[in-house]
């Protein structure tokens, strides 16, 4: 060899050395019997000191490798891939360790590739803690709607709380046919005076859970509860053909309930229930403490018609009598001066004349 | 609502970026690093990236009695801490967080100390 190629040889030497130490990876080459080390770079023996030993095989050198598995998967053409904890230095690091065998002439050495994969491993457990932290908290965050939700559900229609989810307003609604059934219990101040509170408070919930379950039985809503007045509309937010007849029978069912009830306890609930049919107009009224409630004439006069009532009567005027006179019996009470309406035919709703099937419960 | 410091910098995504450049530079630190021997690096760097969240208005929260109960046992004096301190105030500036923002992350990591730091200095 002469003295140029020489030196173009040992600078080729040189740049192999200097390539193999330089990139990221720690490399080695292995020949596949005894598994001594043909070559290894200076990053394969700073992860694995006792490499630099000439008398250790690798199988000494990493003793956790399996020969029989990796041998059949390398026998089969595929790559052999383990993973290990090293502690070079303070740090446990992960290695990702491929073995695969040479190709083209040659004895079949066994090239062993390793990467550090920790900050993948990292990666991986914070991909992990955080999916579950931020499930947990959508679950949290879901649990706090449903509870929101039902809370706004009982001070608003769900029509309504729809349009005010969409849109955070709601606009006031004006719906000419509706229906408004008041009721109040005659000498209520007295029973609160005379009873236990939390007796009576007990009674008044479960009676007006009963009524909850009547309206919504006839397709109406309750409005809202003040004190011992139980309001609830027909016909609105959404309309509906049969918003007077639906809220007749609402208060004869009232009527019966609380009949029924009176038989079987030591209290004595006499409703005064006064309803009407005609426009009113619906919304929510606030802005800190929201309130749906309705306004207008047809809310008027029921208000206005509840004390005129005697103990469980049921009082209309004669608009809404011709409305529902074909199914059910009502009695003239005459003439009376309602304040803001004139005077009023007023009829006492009976019974109805074709009973639903369905409101034996009640 | 405000844009929180979490928020700005790019939320979990950055922050974890973040806080592995830093214990890159704690571990090699001659004064902390041995604070790091036999540590399980995953859950360490996942519990820093939630704290250093908490601390720039992230979604997670950590009470003080937890930071307490934790660092209990660590026995971690004034000058580690400062060290601590430097290193991520460095780490910070790396990732080119604005000064001021720098300077807030700091100062609440600093309220923190006496929730942190329950050893004598050596």
């Amino acid at each position: 060899m002469s003295e140029p190629a020489r030196q173009i040889s040992m600078d080729m030497e040189r740049f192999r050395s200097l390539l193999l130490d330089s990139v990221g990876v720690a490399l080695a080459v292995v020949e596949p019997e005894q598994y001594r080390f043909l070559v290894r770079n200076v990053a394969f023996i700073e992860w694995f000191p006792t490499a630099d030993d000439n008398e250790l095989t690798l199988l000494e050198v990493l003793p956790t490798l399996d020969r029989a598995a990796m041998e059949a998967e390398l026998d089969a053409g595929r790559d052999y891939r383990i993973e290990v904890e090293i502690k070079p230095k303070r740090r446990v690091i992960t290695l990702a360790i491929e073995l695969h065998r040479a190709v083209g002439p040659g004895r079949g050495e066994i090239m062993v590739q390793c990467q550090n994969i920790s900050k993948i491993k990292e990666l991986e457990y914070m991909i992990e803690s955080y999916s579950k932290m931020i499930e947990r908290q959508n679950r949290d965050l879901r649990k706090e709607k449903e509870r929101v939700e039902r809370l706004l559900l009982n001070i608003m229609p769900q029509q309504v709380y729809e349009e005010w989810k969409q849109f955070g307003v709601t606009t006031p609604q004006r719906f000419e046919e509706a229906s408004v059934l008041m009721l109040d219990f005659v000498g209520f101040t007295e029973m609160a005076v005379s009873h236990e509170p939390t007796k009576l408070i007990a009674e008044l919930n479960d009676i007006f859970t009963s009524f909850d379950r009547i309206v919504e039985q006839f397709g109406c809503e309750r409005l809202k509860t003040i004190g011992d007045a139980y309001i609830a509309v027909s016909g609105m937010p959404e309309s509906n053909p049969e918003h007077a007849r639906n809220i007749a029978r609402v208060a004869l069912r009232f009527i019966r309930y609380l009949k029924r009830r009176n038989a079987m306890s030591e209290f004595n609930w006499e409703a005064r229930i006064g309803i009407n049919s005609g426009p009113v107009i619906g919304s929510v009224v606030g802005v800190q403490k929201y309130v749906y409630d309705i306004f207008g004439p047809g809310m008027n006069l029921a208000a206005r018609l509840e004390p005129l009532c005697g103990p469980m009567e049921i009082l209309l005027t004669g608009e809404m009598h011709d409305l529902i006179q074909q199914e059910f019996r009502m009695t003239d009470r005459g003439e009376h001066e309602i304040r803001g309406f004139g005077r009023k035919q007023i009829y006492r709703l009976e019974n109805d004349l074709a009973p639903a099937n369905d409101s034996h419960f009640y | 609502m405000a844009v929180t410091l979490f928020e700005k910098y790019g939320g979990f995504a950055n922050l974890s970026k973040i806080i592995m450049a830093f214990y890159d530079k704690a571990i090699d630190s001659d004064v902390i690093g041995p604070f790091f021997d036999d540590i399980d690096m995953r859950r360490l760097v996942d519990h820093q990236t939630k704290f250093i969240a908490s601390v720039m208005g992230g979604p997670v929260a950590y009470a003080d009695d937890t930071l307490r109960r934790v660092h209990a046992t660590l026995a971690i004096d004034r000058g580690s801490f400062d060290e601590m301190s430097r290193l991520l105030r460095e780490t910070l500036q790396e990732f080119r967080l604005e000064a001021a923002d720098v300077d807030m992350v700091m100062n609440e990591i600093e309220a923190r100390a006496p929730a942190i730091i329950s050893g004598q200095d050596r």
